[in-house]
């Protein structure tokens, strides 16, 4: 008999999907000014615009890291994670004026620098014995191979 | 109509940890300080305005105004109980101003008292663990805590301006000297630029002692007419200017709990207190020139860099300069922070602002012992709150 196997499943439902193998990062789009949101929104938020209506759309899965930091400190409990240590969260710009914070994998903390280029991939946090592996998305520099 | 406003009376509890005084003994303690202040007792008072907390007491519902007038004095006043999270003392302000000025009252208190707990601030009861609540994505898929928010901000600007790591201390540095001499401030004792970057780091380049802990205090200030000011016999601090303000689609801050922010060309960074601090210029009738005091939430010492900028004080990336020069110190072009600011007191979050409030009236009548800016005639408050809530108040004597 082989042990029950649970799936992986995102850290929060409707976060990302991996498509033919590719992770991608649901947002939402207006449809009168074309703006993207992360995460999906009920709404667009523009002043601007009058017909706030949104659509599901994939973001652009890669762009350049504008800031990022190292967490040196365990986040309260609400967030778990397998085999903590101080990991860095970057602040990355996908393009047209969006830009989405999530955590950095596949490099040194110290070799981490502004401007460069970063690509989506998704990995798991942590395994629990009864709800499986949840994965979450994390920004890795672009040439590596992706880790989804 | 709308009529002048003027601060009465200032109150405020010393910050620190006080676990054998629950929340509403602090507010008693700062409202007695306040109507002593002003030579007056609570038959006179004819409105509260609390900053609503819900940290503690409330009656659960941050109903803090209400809970103060059923034990202290049972007159049938208003109450009015107002939310803004950190900028909500601001908040209570406006309001409590809004009643003078218009006409409806002639003397109305405003109050902020807060016990925090310990360490990171709990995420609160109730919310939905879904994709809808930021502050629950925020925490599960990054773990990001607040310092984390800052400290991105914080390595940009080293990227952007060449900010250095001494330069970061030398901020928090500046804090503690201006506390020293603040007896209201939690921490008093003076630091170096070397004792700051060998705190432990936090979020890198961010160390301990270059971000706001969490405290106890309270602090409350009366409000009142032209008439009243001039019956307590004191010099009048007139409320020249007050605004509060939300945030702009576009603006580039990393606004906590948000994962992602849409960045706009020509929107301001922290549009919110931005735009709060430019109405109460534009009502003061005002620039950024003619003030002498200000006091700012310094959550970090970035803060304390950026938010002067920010405001039209100086050009961006002049603050470091500012800063090594000790234009910014007590005395300086404008001093900044004269009381030790949130980096000294601890974050009391809803009592903040309107401590900020008590500050400026002490640093306008010259009352500001051990920390006074010598002839203070113009004082300015900025706060952020969460939920992109600014608030800014301006006095003149």
């Amino acid at each position: 008999m082989m042990a029950q196997q649970h799936a992986s499943t995102p850290i929060v439902e409707g976060l990302f999907e991996i498509v033919a193998g590719t992770p991608k990062l649901i947002g939402s789009q207006c449809h009168a000014c074309n703006t993207i949101y992360f995460p999906q929104a009920l709404s667009c938020r523009n002043p601007k615009c009058r017909d706030k209506s949104v659509e599901q759309t994939f973001l652009p899965h890669g762009g350049t890291l504008y800031s990022y930091t190292v967490q040196r400190y365990q986040p309260p409990p609400l967030f778990r994670m397998d085999h903590w240590s101080p990991y860095a969260l970057g602040l990355v710009d996908l393009g047209d004026g969006l830009q989405v914070m999530g955590m950095l994998t596949g490099i040194k903390l110290d070799e981490i620098a502004i401007g460069m280029t970063l690509k989506l991939v998704v990995e798991p946090l942590y395994s629990d014995a009864e709800i499986g592996e949840k994965l979450t998305y994390k920004f890795a520099p672009a040439e590596r191979a992706g880790a989804a | 109509m709308t009529r002048s406003v003027y601060v009465l009376g200032a109150g405020a509890h010393p910050w620190g940890k006080w676990p054998d005084k629950p929340q509403l003994q602090l507010a008693h303690e700062a409202m007695n300080l306040a109507l002593a202040d002003a030579s007056l007792a609570w038959p006179e008072i004819q409105g509260l305005v609390a900053a609503s907390s819900r940290f503690e007491g409330g009656m659960g519902w941050g109903l803090h105004a209400n809970e103060v007038v059923q034990s202290v004095a049972e007159q049938g006043i208003p109450c009015i109980n107002v939310g803004g999270a950190c900028a909500a003392g601001a908040v209570a302000f406006q309001t409590a101003y809004a009643l003078i000025a218009s006409g409806q009252h002639d003397v109305v208190a405003v109050l902020g008292a807060e016990r925090m707990p310990k360490g990171f601030i709990p995420r609160p009861p109730g919310s939905p663990d879904d994709i809808s609540d930021s502050d629950y994505l925020r925490w599960v898929a990054m773990g990001a805590t607040n310092p984390a928010y800052w400290a991105i901000e914080a390595n940009r600007r080293k990227f952007d301006f060449g900010t250095s790591d001494e330069t970061l201390a030398r901020a928090a540095v500046m804090m503690r000297k201006n506390a020293s001499g603040n007896r209201l401030a939690r921490f008093r004792a003076a630091t170096s630029i070397e004792e700051v970057l060998a705190s432990p780091m936090v979020a890198d380049p961010l160390h301990l002692l270059e971000i706001c802990p969490v405290s106890d205090g309270a602090a409350a200030v009366i409000l009142g007419t032209e008439e009243y000011t001039r019956k307590t016999g004191r010099k009048p601090v007139e409320v020249a200017g007050c605004a509060i303000a939300t945030g702009e689609f576009g603006d580039p801050a990393r606004r906590i709990p948000t994962v992602s922010t849409n960045v706009l060309p020509n929107v301001s960074h922290t549009s919110e207190v931005v735009n709060a601090v430019n109405s109460a210029c534009e009502m003061a009738g005002i620039g950024p020139e003619d003030v002498d005091v200000l006091e700012m939430a310094d959550n970090t010492v970035w803060h304390l860099l950026s938010w002067p900028e920010l405001f039209g004080f100086y050009e961006p990336g002049q603050g470091d300069w500012m800063l090594d020069n000790g234009k910014l110190e007590i005395g300086g072009q404008i001093s900044v922070n004269p009381s030790g600011g949130f980096l000294s007191f601890g974050e009391a979050t809803t009592a903040q602002a309107v401590l900020q409030i008590c500050e400026l009236t002490w640093q306008l009548r010259g009352e500001a012992e051990g920390h006074q800016v010598p002839d203070a005639t113009i004082g300015m408050s900025a706060v952020l709150g969460l939920g992109a809530n600014g608030g800014s108040v301006i006095l003149k004597t």
